[in-house]
């Protein structure tokens, strides 16, 4: 569904990406780590066209986000870093504009905000000044912005930063929830996170990609050495596979 | 364009949510009604005058056109250049420092809708503001309904004229705010060119020859007074025209380039 490759990106003598490769599947959620400037938030905006890339390519749909943006644009739905709202409007009338420019048709656009509202637990204050709303409830938003036209493709950059522990749990269900018909780019700084609801990871080093595997095959990969008996020795935790990788 | 349509709809939306749009329509109703009540009077007077010395010929040439509604036009042309800046100094600027516009490079839009959408959404304003001082030639027709009245044909064409204007002024004002980050930065930006295409045309009267006609070519408000004389002239129409055109253009180009910087 989405193809990465050789996807590098410069800024004059700064080389933020480097030679990044990887698939994901249809359906597939893809945990995307990496310390803070290794090049995360960088590789989204590629993939999703807000920066073109100084070389390489990355497709989605078989679509090159390059040659046929807007092919590209239609199905994706993206929550970046700074949720992109604005202040001065209500959450309903932002979604309802964003329905609109994502193509959803006028019949259907008060059904589409309603249903991304719930979906999100936004409906209790949809009527409020986005302004006005606490951290937790505009990424919120910020989310349900990015599900409205259900989108095949979802790419969320830290969705849950802000959010109460209560609320993360909900956002990490709704987010396994739509596995399977969505295909989702997830990426966050807390590991648990990953542990619960990604089928597979790749952790980025200083823009270089350094793992690419399923957890557990992560863990088999990085399993310490075998213990007297024979037995292979305990399974490393995400966390220290982690600062294993990013750490050199 | 149906995308432009839900931008310039949006931008409206927040020009009405924030006190943006009541502010400049206050502001340009009040000044406009301080110049228009000024020449009334002056209008008053000099009638008054030219009756006391019984001299009907001069009575006959004075009428409202010129006494009042070519001079109001231009004072509301100025008010223009000083209120424009605010009213455009938001749209690409604050898109870019919120990093809303990243919602608009992502969903599917291009260049070219986000900038007639916004372009649309600031000309709807102007259409308001100018449909406000409507008042003042009702207001002169309501009272003087026995006399000759108000040459409506020139009334309408100076706004017409006002509304290339205005609509040349935030061409400039979308460009400048497509530049920059900051609101401050092209609001004072919009502001200086805007004025420079004013104060321009003083330079004029004290050059000669080819100088003068070119220098007195780029002055905006002498572009402005042809309408509000009555008449129609191609250089105008094309003058303010072009600067819509190129300043859309551009700003086109800037949208488009802001992704590779």
């Amino acid at each position: 569904m989405i193809e990465v490759s050789h996807l590098e990106k410069s800024y004059r003598d700064l080389k933020a990406v480097q030679d990044v490769s990887f698939k994901v599947e249809k359906g597939e959620i893809l945990g995307f780590l990496g310390p803070n400037g290794a090049g995360k938030t960088t590789t989204m905006r590629m993939i999703t066209g807000v920066l073109p890339p100084s070389s390489g390519s990355a497709k989605v749909a078989g679509f090159d986000v390059f040659e046929h943006p807007m092919e590209v644009k239609r199905r994706i739905g993206y929550l970046p870093e700074t949720p992109p709202l604005y202040t001065d409007m209500t959450v309903r009338a932002y979604l309802g504009f964003v329905a609109e420019i994502k193509g959803v048709k006028r019949k259907q656009r008060a059904g589409e905000v309603d249903r991304v509202a719930q979906q999100t637990n936004s409906d209790k204050f949809i009527q409020r000044v986005i302004g006005n709303l606490s951290k937790g409830q505009r990424q919120r938003v910020g989310l349900a912005q990015a599900l409205l036209g259900d989108p095949e493709v979802l790419i969320l950059d830290e969705p849950t930063v802000g959010l109460d522990p209560a609320q993360i749990i909900e956002v990490r269900e709704l987010i396994k929830s739509l596995a399977g018909k969505h295909t989702i780019v997830l990426s966050t700084h807390i590991l648990p996170e990953v542990v619960a609801t990604c089928q597979r990871v790749l952790i980025i080093s200083q823009g270089r990609v350094v793992a690419d595997d399923t957890l557990q095959g992560l863990q088999k990969a990085h399993a310490g050495a075998l213990t007297a008996d024979g037995h292979p020795g305990p399974a490393p935790s995400l966390e220290e596979i982690f600062l294993k990788l990013t750490s050199a | 364009m149906r995308n432009a349509i839900a931008i310039a709809k949006k931008e409206l939306n927040i020009y009405f949510a924030t006190p943006i749009a009541y502010v400049m329509f206050t502001l340009f109703v009040v000044i406009g009604s301080y110049f228009f009540l000024r020449l009334l009077g002056a209008y008053e007077q000099a009638s008054l005058m030219y009756m006391r010395f019984n001299q009907p010929d001069i009575m006959n040439r004075l009428n409202f056109q010129d006494a009042i509604f070519r001079n109001l036009f231009g004072n509301l042309g100025v008010i223009l250049i000083f209120i424009i800046p605010f009213l455009t100094m938001r749209l690409i600027a604050e898109e870019k420092r919120q990093k809303t516009i990243e919602l608009l490079y992502t969903t599917p839009v291009t260049p070219g809708e986000i900038v007639w959408g916004k372009y649309l959404a600031c000309l709807a304003i102007l259409v308001c503001a100018l449909a406000l001082t409507l008042t003042y030639p009702l207001l002169v027709q309501f009272v003087a309904k026995d006399s000759n009245g108000v040459e409506w044909r020139s009334v309408l064409l100076g706004y017409l004229g006002l509304f290339l204007m205005g609509g040349a002024f935030m061409a400039i004002g979308l460009f400048i705010s497509s530049l920059t980050e900051s609101q401050v930065v092209a609001a004072l930006i919009t502001f200086v060119v805007l004025l420079m295409t004013w104060i321009i045309g003083w330079t004029a009267q004290e050059a000669e020859g080819w100088v003068r006609d070119f220098v007195s070519y780029l002055a905006s408000v002498s572009h402005l007074d042809s309408f509000s004389k009555g008449t129609i002239e191609p250089k105008d129409i094309v003058y303010f025209l072009s600067i819509i055109v190129l300043g859309l253009f551009a700003t086109n180009r800037a949208v488009e380039a802001h992704r590779w910087s």
